[in-house]
């Protein structure tokens, strides 16, 4: 545990930190727009100052209708992965658990699909893809967690296993659903990599609500998440009702995957590393955890997205092709460092 | 809140309860007054830790009813449970590194809000509860780096910032050295003399759990097979009927509680199928008589008075012996049975014990059988003359012995000898 005043400098640190990527990451494209034309732009906008002076039109246009969607939802999506990500992994007692190793994110995949291949993406309204994917989320996360549980302990080895296995059924059922699909199919598929572009204010209005919702659900798992991670058994001597908190942290896990798949597609690694590497400096306390994550998964998401765009511009790459190359190494790490620590089996 | 309390501190009446086909409980009753600390002892296997998680609320059983300060914990919720009993579990391990410190804050969590970090008083009670288990230099160091010891100590300490009036222990004392057995034993005994707390603790090391305990409970596959003060219910029968081990039972002299003496592991099957016998007293005999044992004889011993430390451990090793009433001489059907041992022995040992008037005459026997051509080891650690109190009669008896005798002058070099 750090000291409170550590902690509050590491929040600050972490904020600006956030808002220097943001700044950054809208600037950076085929036009350069600098921060201070960014910042009056966004002052104009808001009513706060006039229209910025030698700023011409087009630049208010590529700001407000192509870079600022996008690294908005960079923003949010980053913040619901690394929120659900933390909630996995207390949920788990495992610091490998994220939904997408553990196949919660092709859970919600295959709703979301299911949706759009059935009735169209925006038939049912704004809400519907991200709540199929919700309830994508919810029933692989508890089909995982039934698997990989063996007594009172759930096993690394077990939880890889089980998340494997069942994303391979699923992404088995959703090959199947895009051999149906017809014409949809290379969007679905662009989408399913892990992807921001073109998704605009509409997708970000739909789940930022349920974002907000998921994450004061994270907060108010919080403290039962630290008693989880003594045992069940312990955690319910100290006054912990288990199974309403299992269940909650499923759901609020699910809520928001599901969010962050239903607009972005299957990003990894994201709710991997953000609550690993930000448990080395605020401590285990998912209390104090969750707001350093969710300044920080923004900040990696919109890093990520940026290296994405700009890497081998013109052409894009898939974001979750980048948090991959991040990620992977990063997590076999961790499997090693397990294998090796004092508890294999935590 | 409570209601006024019937029914205080721990009670549990006709519990039965099973699981998986493994452990389970048959009509266990029980109960754990305010102030009193009850030790559970038992087999393995027999239960404990089973009765631990019912009175708990981690077990419904099946029968019978649970009670803690008066309450049915089953008809409560677990956070109002929480601030009933505590429980020390045997070990804790977290899945992330928590500090020592967070640990035991989290022992305030069925009072705290979800996001409450703990007022003036839930700081208090950690800062006592880890004062009590000398763990505050710990305080920022993360639980998975302390030793085993250390992490018990705070694990304690969380259980103690629960501010319970019912305690259970689960092997409290494992992994603990002895100064941290001893500190953590006066934590207990302290709760249950100043805060009233009725207090369960699971003991395997029965002479620990008869020194630190009012009462002892002893569960014997899922039953109560004794329930009362340490002094009735730890004997040799006890040790027999429910540990099957041979055991001796002696009463500390200040305390008056029992404490468990085994043996040492009987490693003795290699047996020569030869016949020693020991003369000695006044506690001269017994390093040799041990000796003999372990390297294979049938050992057999007297003519000793009946309180004699020689007689004492004779009586211990299970050896033949032959015994006169404390402070007798050696009567005629004494030295005659004890000369009947001495003759079909492949040797006599004499020791250097002190020779009066009470015991002179196994110097008399033993020269006789000495003469008649049994091979005979006297031990000369100590001159004849020092230890001499008949005026010169076991004086020239040893000297006579001496000379049809091997003279050996310490115990090793007579097993050595022989063995």
């Amino acid at each position: 545990m750090i000291a409170p005043r550590r902690y509050r400098r590491l929040l600050v640190a972490l904020a600006t930190a956030l808002a220097a990527s943001f700044l950054l990451a809208v600037a950076v494209g085929a036009v350069w727009l600098s921060p201070w034309t960014t910042i009056r732009l966004l002052g104009w906008k808001l009513g706060i100052a006039s229209y910025p002076r030698g700023v011409p039109h087009g630049y208010e246009v590529i700001l407000f209708q192509l870079r600022l969607p996008r690294v908005v939802l960079a923003a949010v999506v980053g913040a619901a992965l690394a929120a659900s990500g933390t909630v996995f992994q207390g949920l788990f007692r495992n610091p490998l658990a994220d939904p997408a190793i553990i196949g919660v994110s092709s859970g919600a995949a295959l709703g979301a699909i299911l949706v759009i291949v059935s009735v169209g993406a925006g038939a049912l309204g704004a809400f519907a893809v991200p709540l199929a994917a919700f309830a994508g989320a919810l029933l692989t996360a508890f089909l995982v967690y039934r698997l990989a549980r063996i007594g009172p302990a759930v096993h690394v080895a077990t939880l890889l296993l089980a998340g494997i296995a069942v994303a391979a059924v699923i992404s088995s059922l959703m090959s199947l659903l895009m051999s149906f699909s017809g014409q949809e199919i290379r969007s679905i598929y662009a989408w399913l990599l892990g992807g921001l572009m073109a998704q605009g204010w509409p997708s970000i209005e739909a789940i930022t609500p349920l974002v907000i919702l998921g994450v004061a659900g994270a907060a108010l798992t919080s403290h039962d998440l630290n008693l989880m991670a003594l045992g069940e058994e312990r955690a319910a001597q100290l006054g912990v009702e288990i199974d309403r908190v299992k269940r909650r942290a499923v759901a609020v896990g699910a809520l928001l995957t599901g969010c962050a798949v239903s607009v972005a597609g299957v990003i990894g690694f994201v709710g991997l590393m953000t609550p690993h590497l930000l448990r080395l400096l605020v401590g285990a306390d998912h209390r104090r955890l969750l707001p350093a994550v969710l300044l920080a998964g923004p900040i990696l998401l919109i890093m990520a997205d940026l290296l994405a765009r700009t890497a081998i511009a013109p052409q894009e790459l898939p974001v979750g092709v980048v948090t991959a190359l991040l990620g992977g190494p990063f997590f076999l790490y961790l499997l090693r460092r397990e294998g090796r620590g004092r508890r294999a089996a935590a | 809140m409570p209601q006024p309390e019937s029914e205080p501190g721990l009670v549990l009446r006709g519990v039965s309860v099973g699981y998986g086909g493994g452990p389970a409980l048959r009509g266990v009753s029980l109960r754990v007054r305010p102030g009193e600390v009850v030790g559970l002892v038992g087999p393995n296997g027999s239960g404990k830790t089973t009765l631990v998680r019912v009175a708990s609320r981690a077990l419904r059983p099946h029968e019978g009813r649970v009670r803690v300060a008066g309450r049915d914990p089953y008809g409560i919720s677990a956070r109002e449970a929480a601030r009933l009993v505590a429980v020390v579990p045997q070990d804790v391990v977290p899945a992330f590194s928590f500090t020592a410190l967070e640990m035991v804050l989290m022992g305030r969590s069925p009072y705290l809000s979800p996001w409450g970090g703990g007022g003036p008083k839930d700081w208090a009670r950690v800062r006592d509860a880890m004062m009590a288990t000398a763990v505050q230099h710990l305080a920022d160091r993360p639980v998975d780096e302390l030793s085993g010891g250390e992490r018990r100590r705070v694990i304690l300490a969380q259980a103690l910032a629960q501010d319970a009036p019912v305690l259970l222990l689960d092997e409290p004392t494992t992994h603990l050295d002895l100064r941290h057995v001893v500190d953590l034993l006066s934590i207990v005994r302290g709760l249950a003399d100043r805060e009233g707390t009725a207090i369960l603790a699971i003991h395997h090391d029965l002479t620990l759990a008869a020194a630190s305990c009012d009462r002892l409970a002893v569960l014997d596959r899922g039953t109560v097979v004794a329930d009362g003060p340490p002094e009735d219910v730890v004997d040799r029968d006890l040790l027999r009927s429910v540990y099957g081990v041979e055991g001796d039972v002696v009463h500390d002299e200040a305390s008056g509680r029992p404490a468990v003496r085994l043996g040492p592991p009987r490693a003795v099957p290699v047996r020569l199928g030869r016949r020693a016998h020991v003369v000695g007293g006044a506690g001269r005999g017994a390093p040799l008589m041990r000796r003999l044992v372990r390297a294979g004889f049938d050992v057999s011993a007297g003519v000793l008075h009946a309180t004699d430390t020689d007689a004492a451990v004779a009586e211990r090793l299970n050896l033949l012996r032959v015994l006169v009433p404390p402070f007798s001489a050696i009567d005629a059907a004494a030295a005659q049975d004890c000369r009947g041992l001495m003759e079909q022995a492949d040797l006599l040992v004499v020791c250097d014990a002190p020779y009066g008037p009470g015991n002179v005459d196994n110097l008399s026997v033993a020269l006789e059988v000495a003469r008649s051509g049994v091979r005979t080891v006297v031990i000369e650690e100590v001159p004849i003359v020092e230890r001499d109190f008949t005026s010169g009669r076991a004086t020239e008896l040893w000297n006579a012995l001496r000379e049809v005798s091997e003279v050996a002058f310490d115990y090793d070099e007579v097993v050595v000898d022989v063995g």
